[in-house]
């Protein structure tokens, strides 16, 4: 199809991000909701707390967890992933290492930060909304970061869209911003975040096979994603702010 | 705990984005409901060079370009239509007048819908390809529209509305938004705005259409407004011009077909058989279908069995009773006798089994009761129930002069059109220009076959020129084998390298091309190819080593140097295949700057090659092998007759010639060793035509002629394939380009078997390739040296084509070559002529990590469809080949009447096939009358007494006749 994809975006359009902060209330010390594009997932944060009666926590830091859960309906099979499914684990692990990365964990010695997720429907870039859920349930909590987190995916299309006058065959293919589950099932992709918005990448995760000269083109797609990821959320995260301050919120 | 309360009422705001529903149901029964996103947007440009504002909107890819606007600012405008036009038209359209659409002569700007568009994919994939490619061409200046993304057209689906529906509304909001929106673009430039114009023949919603106020007709009227409407008209699908008629047609002549459902069903249970049918080429009424639950062929006998079935499709059967089981016919049946009266026009009194049919059909089962060992050479039959995928495809022929009624000068007639293919029935087309048709070579498309109809209606594609005009027949061959012949496009050229001919291997050594490459320009290397060969793609030498073991090397043209992957040239490449040799042409699969210069290993040049070197030892068992990207310069081009010349000459001892004396005495062990392996030497009967060099007329026939040199060469290219296939199998498990020959089935041999045992009492073992090279090396009658290699040939027709695959698809046993009895084997030794080789090489290149290897190369669904494709082109290349060269003995014989000699290949109750060696021709022999026919010791009396025996001598008259059925000149074999 010529220029577009096919959802009917161009190479670098970002899908429809929709962020709420607190979505559970008083349930939990933060929580945030990401819906991109069908992609949907619910994050709970528990904590700065006293850790569990079995660890003692660290005397230098906070330990950070994570858990994820995938519902069974979320996938367009029906499909039960258990606690030591490997995509489970994956998603867990990745997540867990970032965030123990970017929370100012020497600050809250001896303590215990718990991060569930709830990935209620997938539609492709499973991994980029768990990461921008945590960042703004982390917020929401109030604990210590350095700066937003922000997650994004990029996909190397081996055919281009034709969108530019030549279309010459020696061109290579513009890379995909934040591809759907069609996309990602049909090229290869990867998942990037950053620190900040900015060039500091926090994560890089491929697991897929491309050509390495294609993989530059990608991790500059996904990155400039990821910083307008960021103003969506800094944006959602101020209006919040702002709604809290004026009291008007409940 | 506060819900998270968004979506409606939150979406409302985004009117851009919307969802697309659908359901999948998938062949195990699993039903899927799919949501997926769809954003709507507003810069969807309309393409026409009128509209400025849709310029300045126009989006831009990464490096800030946007495409070229399609639709000219002056479209041409027809009678109804006098300020120009752009026309719209619908899916059924473009499915059923595609060859008209493609016409040089009219159908330019056209709008091709997103709708549109995908519902063609939906319903037939070759038609959406040549939509595609329309729109990519520039001439025609064919835009696809993206309607569905463009927020003013996108049409959501209405309750109770059925999918069909919403489309054509879909289609009717585009015209309305494309009206105003060029009105617009019009008035603001002061000029008169092209009207929009849907094109359809649904009665419905043209009705919606001219309802809502919209420029709308259907096809037959707006073709009737064209310059050339006669020629077009004709094009256009039979099923949308006799509509009318279709809707009091006379009786149900076959069975209906299964619904779908049903089939699956059937075949789940195993209750109905699934396999792809084939028509008999000695006997039009019955067919086979092979089916993976019987070892033996399912017969289909009789037109109602075969249920409208043509050769290729893949159909569902359903087996009969076994009462009903029967012997293959051993009577030759031919459309021509059966159908000779016929009229094209009547279809109301159309039985479907004509009084001779019938009549054969009796004789027939007559026959079966007679015969003994019934139980053993009974086949078990079945019906056709439907048909899952037609195989058709454009059809090569000629309109049988005895159904054009020429009285009729003007309006429009039916006739039958004669396919060249004689499986094929005869196809009855509409023609608005009978009488100029008669005598020319036209191609058809098949558009249905009614169960009301006795044959398939087509509709005529194009003309190619008169019969028996050389350019008219090659053309014809060339399309019916599907051949692509058209000259290379400008995209490809343009990946040609931009120093044509005077390209050189650059002389510092520094250069890139240089990089990771030997320089092997000081080895005594010459090439060994038939004469005339300017396609070099390999070259040898050999030397004595100091340890008293001996270096070859074989070279094969670095071709993928020139071909990168992917682009316009390899894509090209990849569709081609391979190149077809015809006897006076040669069809290139490489541009010939290419093909014939730049890599063809010419000699006193330096080229690029790739080297396979081996270390043997005298008895030619490698010891060490190396591939490496090399630079050569070839000392001398031989022919094959004049290196053999060269080695037998004893006086010339130098160390060119000592090389190839080497090659020689290696390549017989090597040889010998394969022999010793189980390789099997075949035959085919392969003759060659010498053209007389001034008029290019075929002056004589020769039988091609075999030397050592031809068997030295071959040794070592074997040797190379197999080398490269261990090397890339190791390197790419999943997707190296491989060849396989499976083992033949032992039921194939079964008919061959009982003939030899019947006539000559000899057997064939054929548990392996080994016993079976054995026993035919063991089939000889004294008497008849020639025996042997007529077994050969007709041993050779029983065997499974060998087949290129890549090798996650096989399990590694089933890699055997089993002609050449090598566990592993490749193509790589032919770049410049086959696609496969050029895979190979590049697989070999990232295998000694020469450089990467390309996506496309290890992406597994890419390889395999590469490698179907590769399939068939190489199978329709030797048909087109044989077909050739038929042709042109023909035409070398022509008025020469000649008795020779020729052997009885196969033998029926009414004729026999007799094949004569000197011509390489096979022919079938009819006889009107016969006395006694023994269908066990095969034996065929005739009338004077005479006995025709299965593998005897007999002498016949070769004579060229024009064969009526195919209107091509053809020789004709009658008993002497």
């Amino acid at each position: 199809m010529e220029g577009l994809r096919n959802d009917g975006r161009r190479w670098n359009e970002l899908r429809r991000i929709h962020c709420q902060l607190s979505t559970s209330g008083s349930s939990a010390d933060g929580s945030a909701y990401v819906e991109q594009g069908f992609t949907k997932v619910l994050c709970t944060v528990t904590g700065p707390a006293e850790p569990g009666s079995r660890q003692r926590g660290r005397s230098d830091g906070a330990t950070v967890v994570c858990e994820v859960y995938f519902a069974a309906f979320s996938g367009t099979d029906r499909i039960k992933r258990g606690r030591n499914d490997k995509k489970v684990q994956e998603l867990q692990t990745a997540v867990q290492k970032t965030f123990a990365s970017v929370i100012l964990t020497h600050l809250l010695a001896r303590s215990e930060i718990a991060i569930s997720l709830h990935v209620l429907s997938q539609d492709g870039g499973t991994l980029a909304a768990c990461i921008n859920a945590t960042t703004l349930a982390l917020i929401d909590a109030g604990i210590p970061m350095a700066d937003y987190v922000c997650a994004c995916t990029a996909g190397q299309p081996a055919i281009g869209l034709g969108g530019g006058s030549g279309g010459g065959d020696d061109d290579e293919p513009d890379p995909y911003l934040d591809v759907n589950y069609l996309e990602e099932s049909d090229i290869p992709s990867l998942t990037v975040a950053t620190v900040g918005g900015g060039e500091k990448v926090a994560v890089v995760s491929m697991e897929s096979r491309v050509r390495i000269e294609r993989l530059e083109a990608m991790l500059a797609v996904g990155i400039s994603g990821c910083a307008r990821v960021r103003e969506i959320m800094d944006k959602e995260v101020r209006r919040y702010g702002k709604e809290k301050l004026d009291g008007t919120g409940e | 705990m506060t819900s998270i309360k968004r979506m409606l009422a939150d979406a409302a705001g985004h009117d851009s984005i919307t969802s697309k529903v659908y359901i999948r149901s998938a062949k195990s029964g699993k039903v899927t409901k799919i949501v997926r996103e769809i954003y709507l947007r507003t810069d969807i440009p309309c393409s026409s060079r009128l509209c400025r504002v849709c310029l300045l909107n126009a989006p831009v890819d990464s490096s800030n370009r946007s495409r070229p606007f399609v639709l000219s600012e002056k479209p041409a405008g027809t009678t109804v239509y006098p300020q120009g036009h752009y026309l719209m038209p619908d899916t059924n359209i473009f499915l059923q007048c595609m060859d008209a659409i493609e016409h040089k002569s009219a159908f330019y700007d056209v709008i091709v819908l997103q709708t549109v568009l995908e519902e063609v994919k939906n319903r037939s994939l070759p038609l959406y390809n040549r939509l595609v490619s329309l729109t990519k061409s520039d001439e025609k200046r064919f835009y696809v529209f993206h309607n569905e993304f463009r927020q003013e057209t996108h049409v959501r689906r209405g309750q109770e509305e059925s999918i069909n529906d919403r489309n054509d509304r879909a289609i009717r909001v585009a015209c309305k938004w494309y009206q105003k929106h060029i009105e617009q673009a019009a008035a603001s430039s002061g000029i008169r705005a092209p009207a929009v114009v849907m094109l359809s023949n649904d009665k419905d919603n043209l009705a919606k259409a001219s309802a809502e106020g919209l420029d709308c007709i259907d096809l037959q009227n707006y073709v009737k407004g064209l310059k050339n409407s006669d020629e077009l008209l004709d094009m256009i699908s039979s099923s949308l011009q006799d509509q009318e008629r279709k809707a009091n047609r006379g009786d149900n002549i076959y069975p209906e077909y299964f619904s779908i459902s049903k089939m699956n069903t059937g075949v789940r249970n195993g209750t109905l058989h699934q396999g792809t049918f084939h028509t008999s080429t000695y006997n039009s009424l019955e067919g086979i279908v092979g089916v993976p639950t019987f070892d033996k062929h399912l017969l289909v006998t009789g037109l109602e069995n075969m249920n409208r079935a043509v050769d290729g499709d893949l159909v569902v059967v359903e087996l009969l009773p076994q009462d009903q089981w029967k012997r293959q016919s051993d009577k030759l049946v031919d459309q021509d006798t059966l159908t000779k009266n016929e009229n094209a026009d009547v279809d109301e009194v159309e039985a479907i089994v004509t009084e001779r049919e019938r009549r054969a059909l009796v004789d027939e089962a007559k026959r079966i009761q007679r015969s003994q060992d019934e139980s053993q050479k009974v086949q078990p039959t079945a019906k056709i129930v439907g048909v899952v995928k037609r195989n058709w495809r454009s059809y090569v022929g000629h309109i049988d002069p005895g159904s054009v009624n020429r009285a009729k000068s003007g309006g429009q007639q039916v006739v039958f059109f004669r396919p060249l293919d004689k499986k094929i029935p005869k196809i009855r087309v509409f023609t608005r220009q009978a009488t100029q048709l008669l005598g020319q070579r036209i191609v058809v498309n098949i558009d249905s076959w009614d169960r009301t109809s006795r044959f398939p209606v087509g509709h005529f594609v194009r003309a190619l020129g008169e019969l028996e005009t050389k350019e008219a027949e090659t053309e014809a061959l060339l399309l019916e084998w599907d051949v692509q012949y058209r000259p290379f496009p400008k995209a490809v050229l343009d990946c040609l390298p931009s120093e044509g001919h005077d390209w050189r291997v650059p002389e510092d050594k520094s250069h890139p091309g240089w990089h990771k490459r030997t320089d092997l320009r000081d080895l005594l290397i010459c090439s060994i190819d038939p004469p005339g060969c300017q396609d070099i793609d390999d070259a040898l030498h050999a030397r004595l080593l100091p340890n008293g073991n001996y270096e070859v090397g074989v070279h094969i043209a670095d071709v993928s140097n020139f071909v990168r992957p992917s682009n316009a040239m390899d894509s090209e490449a990849a569709q081609r295949g391979t190149t077809v040799y015809l006897v006076d042409k040669r069809i290139d699969m490489l541009p010939p700057l290419l093909g014939t210069d730049l890599c063809s290993l010419k000699p006193y040049v330096e080229r690029y090659a790739f080297s396979v070197l081996w270390e043997m030892t005298p008895e030619a068992k490698i010891v060490n092998t190396i591939f490496t990207k090399s630079v050569i310069k070839s000392r001398e081009a031989f022919a094959y007759k004049a290196a053999q010349m060269r080695i037998d000459d004893k006086s010339q001892t130098d160390p060119l010639t000592e090389g190839m004396r080497i090659l020689l005495m290696l390549s017989k062990k090597l040889r010998q060793a394969r022999m010793d392996a189980g390789a099997l030497n075949l035959a085919s009967p392969e003759v060659k035509v010498q053209m007389e060099s001034e008029t290019s007329d075929p002056a004589s026939i020769e039988v091609k002629e075999l030397l050592e040199t031809n068997s030295l060469v071959e040794e070592f290219m074997l040797c190379a394939n197999i080398s490269v296939a261990r090397k890339i199998y190791e390197a790419f498990p999943q997707t190296a380009m491989l060849r396989r020959h499976g083992a033949p089935p032992a039921t194939n041999f079964d008919d061959l078997r009982s003939q030899l045992r019947a006539r000559k009492n000899l057997d064939l073992h054929v548990e392996s390739s080994k016993a079976l090279a054995d026993s035919l090396d063991a089939c000889v009658d004294p008497q008849e040296p020639y025996f042997n290699t007529l077994v050969r040939i007709i041993a050779t027709r029983c065997m499974v084509p060998a087949e290129y695959f890549s090798s996650g698809t096989q399990a590694y046993p089933e890699f055997r070559h089993y002609g050449l009895a090598t566990d592993i084997y490749t193509h790589f030794t032919s770049p410049i002529r086959r696609y496969s080789d050029l895979a190979a090489h590049r697989q070999l290149a990232a295998a000694i990590d020469y450089e990467p290897l390309d996506e496309s190369l290890y992406n597994k669904d890419k390889m395999d469809a590469v490698v179907k494709n590769l399939n068939v082109r190489h199978r329709n290349a030797q048909f087109a080949g044989r077909a050739s060269v038929e042709y042109y003995v023909g035409q070398a014989l022509k008025n020469k009447s000649t008795e020779e000699e020729g052997f009885v290949a196969k033998i029926f109750s009414n004729g026999f096939v007799v094949f004569v060696p000197r011509f390489g021709i096979e022919g079938t022999i009819r006889l009107e009358s016969t006395k006694t026919f023994d269908a066990d010791e095969y034996v065929l009396e005739l009338e004077d007494g005479r006995k025709i025996v299965l593998f005897e001598k007999v002498r016949v008259r070769v004579d060229v006749v024009k064969e009526q059925a195919t209107g091509r000149r053809k020789t004709e074999l009658t008993l002497a």
